[in-house]
């Protein structure tokens, strides 16, 4: 991507199952429900304003930032799940707005680069024009 | 103010980190039920939440005002606060007077602005050095 600020972002028209996307990043599901929704893409960021400008409806966020504001930028943001990495400790307050907020959340003792790299290797490269993932 | 107006405020408290994102939250709620278009409700929410980080990163406190019309979603985002000296250069995508706190959090990277623009059809800014600032944004329903 020839824009170094945005955040990483993959996708794929079929989709994956939030299943397929906890067995790369040997994660663990902090919370979960049984009938969540197709994950569409990837974005990889720390900075929720990235998230915000590049993410679509969706997406799984990979993540080394753990705040409530990761949940409530995906609640908003109408993603998927969430994946913390790194092995950052989750406070039970973030768990607790992600079940409040019905964002499925899972931890990952990987790092960014890892993660986001078997998340890449899961759903493939994404569109590769400049820009594009801008547009609303 | 006609029959199929719906109108409703919500506060917000500056440097109220814990609740920040509450007010926007409660805007998407409100939207969903009343049967808007996704796509349509992830714009307001998005704009409105970058307004609501906004207010509650530099401003002492704030209102977001929902207003509801067969045409349009418009939301007021009133706030007390520094103001803005120089709105074009705010306007700038990666212009950011964030401290390292609120980078922290994920936020201030000057996205905010350009990002609710871009989410909005209309957005008007008007801003008192010292008093605050106001935003009203617009997405048009067709």
């Amino acid at each position: 991507m020839s824009d170094i600020r945005g955040a990483g972002v993959r996708e794929q028209a079929g989709g994956q199952s939030l299943a397929a996307v906890r067995a790369a990043v040997n994660g663990v599901a902090l919370w979960c429900p049984d009938d969540a929704p197709e994950v569409t893409g990837v974005v990889a960021a720390d900075l929720m304003s990235d998230v915000l400008v590049d993410a679509r409806p969706g997406h799984v966020l990979v993540t080394g930032l753990v705040n409530v504001q990761v949940i409530r930028t995906a609640a908003i943001a109408d993603l998927a799940a969430v994946v913390f990495a790194r092995g950052k400790a989750v406070p039970a307050d973030v768990v607790d707005l992600a079940r409040q907020m019905k964002v499925p959340v899972f931890a990952s003792d990987e790092s960014l680069f890892e993660a986001a790299g078997r998340l890449y290797a899961l759903f493939g490269p994404g569109p590769a024009e400049p820009g594009a993932r801008r547009q609303v | 103010m006609s029959d199929a107006e719906f109108v409703h405020a919500y506060d917000v408290a500056g440097a109220d980190f814990t609740n920040a994102g509450r007010a926007s939250t409660g805007i998407k709620e409100t939207l969903k039920h009343m049967g808007l278009p996704s796509p349509l409700i992830r714009r307001v929410a998005i704009a409105a939440y970058e307004a609501e980080m906004n207010m509650v990163m530099y401003a002492r406190r704030g209102a977001m005002t929902l207003r509801v019309t067969p045409a349009d979603v418009v939301i007021v985002a009133r706030d007390e606060g520094p103001g803005i000296p120089d709105i074009g250069l705010a306007m700038r995508e990666g212009y950011s007077t964030a401290t390292p706190e609120m980078r922290e959090l994920g936020f201030g990277a000057g996205m905010g602005l350009p990002n609710i623009k871009r989410n909005t059809d209309d957005l008007a800014i008007s801003s008192e050095v010292g008093r605050g600032t106001t935003l009203v944004m617009t997405v048009h329903v067709s």
